[in-house]
């Protein structure tokens, strides 16, 4: 059976029934939405239990769509992409159980969500250049019809900023791709990766374009701007989806792209992104402590913690002991999927936050963690969790990131000053909200329903899980990563 | 002799499809015009499929049946036929709407005329029956605004076209023969085969509104009902560029064609859209976009004879081209020529709504979406042939573009001011229009494994 192909279009298909029902009431909408979203993640366990090998992608898809330029349906996995692909469809599920209560334009909403979860997997598992390219650009689409119909007060303006900065932001991809197959020939990433066909000057214009792109989408300091206006004006599933999904394409793609298909420039040019990913995650730590609004604190959090990525992908290229690569990648990889826990856990406790108190400014709470227990508990949890604490799931991504580095590229290491920084923003963040004094204006605020339980549990219990014991997920990825030739 | 008329069955089918027509349009049965008119197309499309593969030329190697004239004849039979259907719905019961159709008929088959004309003589005859049919068409509606719109149109058409009678006397003197493949002779004979081509970029240019010819463009199109200016932003632009192909692939690329017609590629795209930004009127909008379109359509025209990518990539372009920008214009015809027209449109109409976004978004160039597979098809052609930073200029007008056409997009989500007042009533055929390009310009990108490469 063509599980990853099911997996791919089975959110789409539900979204185009959904347009076809005479009945398309907010009810029958979020029961669509949920069936569809659950059912695929179950296809994608069973991807899962399928299994990856070693130095080849694995259940392979492929169908001919334009053979005379070489482009074809291709889709497969490997430990760099099943993880996210896991992630990506456990993100879905839970942001269509929190949905469920919004009754404005629902049908619209679900059929969005939808499509972006089919554009989403698409990229993750895309094998062809020109396909992943569709799927990359469709989430754009996606998400900016999700900001300007969803959001808060400025939505607008932040929806109009993000498809245009972003739509700019990759269309450098393009030129890449096209670049790799008039190289080439072909459109097949699989023959992109086992024989870069760039070499030299090309290699380095099409390593920067790439790299354009995916700092954009990453983000990146400083083409980072678009991701403070666009998170905090999006819908609370919205930004969990754009924190925990769509920030992996950038660095999904600085692996699967940058790293993969023009290597020797990539190692040139190591020293450079490594410094971009230092600074990124200097400058997201500071910038996250100089918030006072919570959920532009946290999207300036995820600047910093893909910034740790950066520079685990950087030193991998930079090393020349396979070892330490296989670590720098293997903690790059797993930081991905931590952060996609514990910042999606983040967004959707403000957003729970917000539908209460209609308000993320820190200084109009206080005291909230005796009147809402789960809600406070569940965000101090989260807190410690992105702020590294041992123990929890950041933690063994970053613990082997910071090793590595330390071996390949010492002064890289002043990023971990970020981590204290991180540290403080998050105490404050925790005393000024749910310790204090109590706000009496919050007498009343009601903790978590059933519904929202289950949206943030399964990530908490994950969060430990993967801090824990973190060799269930680390194997995955380790299996493809030590293979890995560049 | 009866070889060669075989295969220009189609066109012969068309002449006398048009010819009927207007036997029809005598006896005012405008529903037998329109009903003749879509079976000779129908017909015609069908008659083409047979020879798509050929690769040969009749009457002395003046008229072309290869890939090109195939195609085109597979994409501007079936695109004038949608074109007649909007005509029809919008024209219903207007006194002489059957000379609306048979003119429209002739123009295509001047446009066929171009796109599979090999020689000098069938390119200006081309160029003659597409104008003179169009100049009537826009000034249908008889009012001060489409006269005005018609002569501007009809001035520029006849200087431009003079122009380029006098320039292809050039090549005619210097290569001694009005065939497109003796062009090889030019060779070396850099100064008569600039005059020819600064001709051949003048009269063609006019009719694919290229920058600096496009002025007649957006006053045409807005003096013209709408259903005529979708037509001829589509169906006789798209033919300019068959026509640019038919002759440049023949001319060596040794007098630097290629870069003159990347600059001018540039200039379009980027005044097209520029210009598209400040419109408030639809039509008008829509008429810069397509001006900006033609940018594109270059990049291919560019590459010629470099890249084997080129022909495919002018094909599909205009495939994808003559869909969306139908499909556009048609949703146009419903809401209004303002652009505030649109506001609250996808609410109030939220299939219509879907549809519009389909096309601008593919008329942006964003995947999965048909514009998106022919941009690619170009952009690699203009890249293989060396011109990068064109492809450059192309990308950025890609974010401009999308600037240009979500100022439409944005207010359709808009809580409507007042009840919306439908500028056409909802007609089957309307409907049966925003399918077929719809469905074409959503799901072709899937399937252009069946176009040639």
């Amino acid at each position: 059976m063509p599980l990853l192909t099911l997996a791919t279009f089975l959110p789409i298909l539900g979204g185009l029934a959904l347009m076809a029902l005479p009945d398309r009431s907010a009810r029958m909408a979020h029961g669509i939405s949920i069936g569809v979203t659950g059912v695929t993640f179950l296809i994608t366990l069973a991807i899962w239990s399928r299994g990856i090998v070693a130095g080849d992608f694995a259940q392979v898809e492929e169908v001919a769509w334009i053979p005379a330029i070489g482009a074809a349906y291709r889709l497969g996995l490997d430990g760099l992409s099943l993880p996210l692909v896991l992630l990506t469809s456990l993100l879905f599920l839970l942001s269509a159980i929190y949905s469920a209560r919004i009754g404005e334009r629902a049908a619209s909403y679900v059929v969005l969500m939808l499509m972006l979860e089919t554009a989403s997997l698409g990229t993750f598992m895309a094998l062809d250049g020109l396909l992943f390219y569709v799927f990359f650009e469709v989430s754009l689409v996606g998400m900016y019809f999700m900001i300007a119909g969803w959001g808060y007060e400025e939505r607008q303006r932040a929806a109009l900023m993000f498809f245009l900065y972003t739509l700019l932001g990759s269309l450098p991809l393009l030129l890449a791709i096209i670049g790799l197959y008039l190289g080439s020939g072909t459109f097949d990433m699989r023959a992109w990766i086992d024989a870069p066909p760039l070499t030299g000057l090309a290699a380095m214009l099409a390593l920067i374009a790439m790299f354009i792109t995916f700092a954009v989408k990453i983000p990146v300091f400083p083409v980072h701007t678009w991701l403070p206006a666009a998170h905090v004006q999006a819908p609370t599933a919205g930004s969990v989806i754009l924190a925990g999904v769509m920030l992996k394409f950038g660095t999904y793609g600085l692996v699967r792209f940058a790293l993969q298909m023009t290597p020797e420039a990539f190692a040139q040019a190591g020293q450079v992104i490594l410094a971009f990913g230092v600074v990124a995650a200097l400058y997201g730590a500071f910038a996250a402590l100089a918030q006072s609004d919570l959920k532009k604190m946290i999207a300036y959090t995820s600047v910093n913690h893909m910034g740790y990525v950066v520079i685990g992908v950087a030193v991998a290229a930079l090393s020349l002991d396979p070892g330490i690569r296989t670590i720098a990648l293997d903690g790059a990889t797993l930081q991905m999927v931590s952060h996609g826990l514990v910042t999606g856990a983040l967004f959707f406790l403000v957003g729970m936050l917000q539908d209460r108190a209609h308000s993320r400014e820190m200084s109009d709470f206080g005291g909230l963690l005796g009147r809402v227990p789960w809600l406070g508990w569940a965000f101090i949890l989260s807190a410690f969790a992105s702020l590294g604490l041992p123990g929890l799931a950041h933690f063994p991504a970053e613990f082997q990131i910071f090793l590595a580095t330390l071996n390949a590229a010492p002064w890289a290491i002043v990023a971990i000053l970020a981590i204290v920084v991180t540290a403080g923003l998050y105490l404050r963040a925790i005393a000024a909200v749910f310790l204090g004094p109590a706000n009496e204006k919050w007498a009343d605020m009601p903790d978590l329903d059933r519904r929202e339980k289950l949206a943030v549990v399964p990530l908490l219990i994950l969060t430990i899980l993967v801090g824990v014991a973190p060799g269930w997920l680390i194997g995955m990825i380790h299996t493809t990563m030590a293979a890995l030739s560049f | 002799m009866a070889r060669d008329l075989a295969f220009l069955f189609p066109e012969l089918l068309l002449g006398a499809t048009a010819m009927l027509m207007i036997v029809a349009e005598m006896a005012r049965a405008a529903r037998l015009v329109l009903a003749i008119g879509l079976a000779g197309l129908a017909l015609a499309t069908l008659l083409t499929l047979p020879m798509l593969s050929a690769e040969t030329t009749v009457f002395g190697g003046t008229y072309r049946i290869d890939l090109i004239a195939g195609w085109a004849k597979l994409i501007l039979l079936p695109g004038t036929g949608v074109a007649l259907m909007m005509a029809r719905a919008e024209l219903a019961g207007r006194p002489r709407e059957g000379s609306v159709y048979a003119l429209i008929t002739l123009v295509t088959l001047g446009a066929l005329m171009l796109s599979g004309g090999g020689d000098m003589m069938l390119l200006v005859l081309g160029v003659v029956l597409t104008g003179l049919g169009s100049f009537a068409l826009v000034a249908f509606p008889r009012d001060d605004a489409a006269t005005e719109a018609a002569m501007k149109y009809l001035v520029f058409g006849a200087v431009t076209g003079s122009v380029m009678i006098y320039g292809l006397s050039f090549w005619f003197g210097g290569a001694g023969s009005t065939l497109f493949s003796e062009l090889g002779q030019l060779e070396g004979n850099t100064v008569v085969a600039m005059a020819g081509l600064i001709a051949v970029i003048v009269g063609l240019g006019y009719k694919a509104a290229l920058v600096p010819f496009h002025f007649w463009a957006p006053d045409a199109y807005d003096g013209a009902p709408v259903s005529i200016a979708a037509y001829l932003s589509v169906i006789t632009k798209a033919a300019a560029f068959f026509a640019f192909a038919q002759v440049l692939r023949d001319l060596p690329p040794s007098t630097g064609w290629p870069l003159v017609l990347a600059l001018i590629s540039a200039a379009t795209m980027t005044y097209g859209y520029l210009t598209a930004l400040v419109q408030t009127n639809m039509v008008r909008l829509i008429a810069y976009s397509s001006v900006a379109q033609s940018g594109y359509f270059l990049m291919g025209v560019v590459a010629l004879g470099v890249s084997p990518l080129a022909v495919p990539g002018i094909i599909l372009f205009a495939a994808a081209y003559v869909a969306m920008n139908l499909g556009a214009f048609a949703i146009v015809m419903v809401a209004g020529r303002n652009l505030d027209d649109m506001t609250g449109f996808g609410r109030t109409r939220p299939w219509m709504g879907v549809a519009m976004v389909i096309f601008l978004l593919s008329l942006t160039g964003i995947p999965p979406l048909f514009g998106f597979v022919g941009k690619v098809y170009l952009f690699t052609a203009a890249f293989e042939a060396g011109f990068l930073w064109l492809v450059v200029i192309g990308i950025l007008n890609s974010v401009l573009a999308l600037g240009v056409y979500l100022r439409i997009v944005v207010p359709m989500y808009r809580a409507p001011e007042a009840a919306p007042v439908a500028a056409l009533p909802q007609s089957v055929l309307l409907t049966g229009v925003l399918i077929l390009t719809g469905l074409v310009t959503l799901v072709m990108s899937a399937l252009a494994g069946i176009f040639p490469a």
